[in-house]
């Protein structure tokens, strides 16, 4: 016991010293500062290192037990998004996290959004432009937000290639099929070194299965409210030639949270995924990839309007498809070099329309085009032991054809990039530096280096630093958007088309009369919005103990944002265009967990802090230029930094809790899995633009989901669970919450084990 | 009802008090009026405007527009005040930074006008926040807005507490309330 006390007080003291060193480092970030600053936020964080600190002890003093079975996240995983190229997960000096198929498929889901947000320091967030309409689930979808920021600013590969077709900045996630995954790769920090725009706060890359030895997988899915899903899953290979087909069938009724409003939260809808891969030996020398994929989604439209100002309902359907295609000719010129020649074409449309009940006529439709042609070189050389180098060109030729957008509109980038991997000291130090040059047809070349540098003074520590500058240039909508709402009367408007609108309103009588259009005359030009980017990290690998500590922070300028011009239309209604205007920063602490208790138990958890803050706030509430109003007696008052809780739509505190339970013997499996998301804010209330107060947040929830599988002899495996077992529900604040499912897997694998193959976590 | 009156009447004779006492050169402390009211404003700028008195502390009929016993109307999101290209009075408004009860005096110069109806005194959008997605109409916090009233002699300090749709069915909402504090300080004097 004594010895153990002491083991605990030297690590104490060692996080404390740790600290002091970041502190001390961070002065001009001030990191330390903000989060000693929120002390009383923080003492949740204290207890729970100090929970995972006991565990750690717990596993130094029971060194004699010794498992032969690797975790998840081990050293030995290969994973891709790090360096663009190979390499094992305990050679990789940017933070990164895996999510492999064993794990995928214990959770038994069929959404990836799901899957995603069980993961440390990924939350799944509603758009940032609000909520739901009238009891309607927002329309601008969910996605992820890493590191603080906005879905917009997280890549989103699938097979390393960025899809297309995001609507206000966030990626449909249900577009992308979870049966034929094969890994989930999440790289979190300023990415732009390798994947330019975009990836400002991190890359998830979807990598999916490759043609394997002949095996068949079938799947069929059951779930609440009337879902239906059915899988099919073929691979084989015939000397050189491999063929990998994935089918997969989703139907749904949709679920409605709130009775008292016409038509249901969540329509009915059904969508199809078809992925056909083909890889092909040419000689010894040449590997031929070819992979197509097809989505194609229907949704009902139906809900209730005011047409000439009488209730009136309206149906239709909104049809989406997504189809790419992408082939890679992969070359090795020599035994430690390759080069890739890769060619990637995505199509994104959306067509939605609804039609009046009553009388049949079409009351509104809109229409979404988007596609990217992406032609790619990369060059790979590996000096085993010493360094590997990699280094690309390419060029993204993007179109966008939506009927809120002014007409057709095309942008090319043309981009480089190179970067080295030093192996050092025995290859205890491993040393990157690497950079890419993204030069848009309408702007200024962009360089975003990045460096980084992980030390391994054994098998079981490895320290990482890296550093990079992240960049996201002015997207179509912030340049092209058109959008005239009808019902309400607003506009919002696209930097480049702003001068032109102006104008044609201004001569159709559209604006406000006497209003002074002279100063859009030259249009001021968005400046791409960039970031800097630290995270200093460590980790702990053992046999049966996988400890992960990071801190980050990240400090981004010129984010564009809405604001309304000092006129309006005739109608009295505001007029919104975007501006270059607020510099933001998020900065956090992390931590995350895998431990095996014995040969059939594991747990694991993890646990962000996370401060996400407009410095123009700040400074505002410094020089005393910022009010409240008080919520009961309506008086202003001023408002101070404790006041200020920070970004909307951010928790300070995120946590997640795993059990699994696996006897490979007797083929069960039970996978627990609890996820906490802390209050956000959620709408400014008393006055002042800000979450600083606590009727502006939504508080904080649980999702718990638990799956519990059984292989029945060697093909049949069944799997029983339920999604968000506390049934929580906000119909207003987050409409895309269903209430608790419940869900029933029955797979089929032919010519393969169905017996857990791996004993990962 | 009944409270206006006596404190209409409880003015009236400090206002009397006031004028006899000037006599003796003695200084008096004149009370200065407050009062919160909600006054019910058109949503749309088709309709016309709703106009506040301070000095009688209640709504103007429209049909008085052409008089000097509005100070300022709103419509919408439109706010006048009563002057110039607005009104026959010579009202001016200053809108100002700060928190309404610690500031207890009046600017004596720096009032503005609306030059014409487009050229407003009090900009529109430069006092409330909207949100077009959740239609949320808040009045800035910290904003105090001080009147030379439409005589031209007298001083009042404005906030607006609060912004809400009335009840309505149909796409848009009909009408407004607007509820407001303000402090009238019938001595014609600038310190509240």
């Amino acid at each position: 016991m004594i010895s153990y006390a002491k083991i605990a007080l030297s690590f104490v003291c060692h996080f404390t010293l740790l600290q002091h060193c970041f502190t001390k480092l961070w002065q001009s970030g001030h990191l330390f500062d903000e989060i000693l600053h929120h002390r009383n936020q923080m003492k949740n964080t204290h207890y729970f290192f100090f929970c995972l600190f006991n565990l750690f002890f717990l596993q130094l003093s029971a060194q004699t037990r010794v498992f032969k079975d690797t975790l998840n996240g081990s050293s030995e995983e290969v994973v891709v998004t790090a360096n663009r190229s190979e390499r094992k997960m305990g050679n990789v000096a940017v933070p990164t996290s895996l999510i492999n198929k064993s794990s995928i498929s214990k959770t038994g889901s069929l959404q990836l959004q799901n899957i995603l947000s069980e993961q440390t320091g990924i939350v799944i967030v509603n758009s940032a432009l609000g909520t739901s309409l009238n009891g309607y689930p927002n329309p601008f979808g969910q996605g992820v937000q890493m590191l603080g920021l906005d879905p917009a600013y997280t890549a989103i590969l699938l097979d390393g290639e960025p899809l297309v077709g995001r609507n206000a900045g966030i990626l449909k996630l249900g577009r992308i099929a979870t049966g034929n995954i094969k890994q989930v790769e999440i790289v979190k920090g300023p990415s732009s070194s390798l994947y330019g725009s975009e990836a400002m706060a991190g890359v998830i890359n979807i990598l999916t299965e490759m043609p394997i030895k002949e095996t068949l997988g079938l799947q069929l899915h059951n779930a609440s409210n009337n879902t239906w899903g059915g899988t099919i899953n073929y691979s084989n290979k015939y000397n050189k030639t491999g063929v990998q087909l994935f089918l997969n069938r989703l139907s749904s009724n949709g679920y409605d949270l709130d009775p008292t409003v016409y038509g249901k939260t969540v329509d009915p809808s059904r969508e199809w995924n078809g992925h056909l891969k083909i890889t092909q030996e040419i000689g010894n020398k040449l590997q031929l990839l070819v992979s197509l994929r097809n989505y194609d989604a229907r949704q009902d439209n139906n809900y209730q309007i005011f047409y000439q100002s009488l209730p009136a309902i309206v149906s239709g359907y909104t049809s989406e498809k997504d189809q790419s295609a992408f082939a890679q000719l992969k070359y090795l010129v020599s035994a430690n070099s390759k080069i890739y020649f890769r060619g990637f074409y995505d199509k994104y449309s959306n067509e939605s329309f609804v039609n009046l009940d009553k009388n049949g006529l079409r009351f509104d439709e809109t229409s979404f085009v988007q596609s990217v042609l992406k032609p790619e070189v990369q060059f790979e050389k590996n000096r085993a032991g010493k360094s590997q180098y990699v280094a690309g060109f390419g060029a993204n030729f993007e179109m966008i054809d939506a009927s809120r957008y002014a007409g057709k509109q095309q942008l090319t980038t043309g981009y480089a990039f190179t970067q080295k991997e030093w192996y050092l000291m025995q290859q205890k130090l491993t040393l990157i530096a690497g950079a890419r040059l993204d030069k848009r047809n309408d702007y200024a070349l962009h360089l975003s280096p990045r460096i980084a540098v992980a030390y391994k003074p054994n098998s079981q520590w490895k320290f990482t630093a890296s550093a990079g500058l992240g960049f996201k240039a002015p997207d179509f909508r912030h340049m092209y958007l058109n959008f005239n709402n009808a019902q309400i009367g607003y506009s919002l408007l696209g930097t480049s088309i702003l001068w032109p609108e102006l104008q044609k309103m201004q001569q159709q009588g559209l604006l406000q009369t006497g209003a002074d259009i002279s100063a859009y005359a030259n249009s001021q030009e968005l400046k791409p919005e960039t970031s800097i980017g630290v995270h200093l990290g460590a980790k702990y690998t053992s046999n049966h103990l996988v400890v992960e500590w990071g801190i980050f922070r990240d400090d981004i300028k010129n984010l564009i944002d809405v604001y309304s011009l000092p006129f309006g239309r005739s109608n009295g209604l505001p007029i919104y265009s975007y501006q270059n205007i607020n510099s933001v920063f998020t900065e956090g602490a992390e931590m995350d967990l895998k431990y095996r208790l014995t040969k059939h138990w594991s747990i694991s958890g993890g646990y962000q802090f996370l401060l996400a803050k407009d410095k123009q706030v700040l400074q505002n509430i410094d020089q005393g230029l910022l009010y409240k109003r008080d919520p009961v007696t309506l008086q202003s008052s001023l408002v101070t930094r404790q006041d200020y809780f920070g970004l909307a739509n951010r928790s300070k505190n995120t946590a997640n809790f795993k059990i699994l339970y696996e006897d490979n013997q007797n083929g069960w499996d039970t996978y627990f899995r609890a996820v906490y998301r802390g209050q956000f804010g959620f709408m400014d209330k008393n006055g002042n633009n800000i979450i600083d107060n606590p009727i502006e947040m939504t508080p904080g929830y649980w999702m718990l989901n638990v799956a519990a599988s059984k292989s029945i002899g060697q093909a049949i495996r069944i799997q029983v669970g339920a999604e968000n077992l506390l049934d929580y529900t906000n119909a207003i604040q987050l409409p895309n919450i269903p209430g608790r499912t419940f869900f029933i897997n029955i797979n089929c694998n032919i010519n393969q084990p169905t017996k857990h193959k791996s004993n990962r976590l | 009802m009944n409270n206006r009156f006596s404190l209409i009447a409880a003015v009236a004779l400090v206002v009397l008090f006031t004028a006899c006492s000037k006599t003796d050169n003695a200084p008096v402390v004149v009370p200065a009026y407050s009062s919160t009211q909600t006054l019910t404003v058109n949503f749309s700028t088709a309709k016309p405007f709703a106009f506040f008195g301070f000095k009688d502390s209640s709504l103007v009929v429209n049909t008085d527009s052409a008089s000097a016993k509005w100070d300022f109307g709103l419509r919408f999101t439109n706010f006048v005040v009563n002057s110039n290209a607005s009104g026959p009075g010579a009202a001016g408004v200053i809108m100002q930074d700060g928190v309404f009860a610690s500031l207890t005096s009046a600017p004596t110069t720096g009032y503005a006008y609306d030059t014409t109806s487009t050229k407003l005194a009090i900009k529109d959008g430069s006092w409330y926040d909207y949100n077009p997605l959740s239609h949320a109409f808040v009045p800035k916090a910290g904003k105090v807005f001080f009147f030379r009233t439409a005589d031209g002699t007298h001083y009042a300090k404005m906030q607006l507490l609060a912004v809400d749709y009335l009840p309505f069915t149909g796409p848009t909402p009909l009408q407004l309330a607007y509820k407001f504090q303000y402090v009238y300080q019938p001595s014609g004097g600038a310190s509240f």
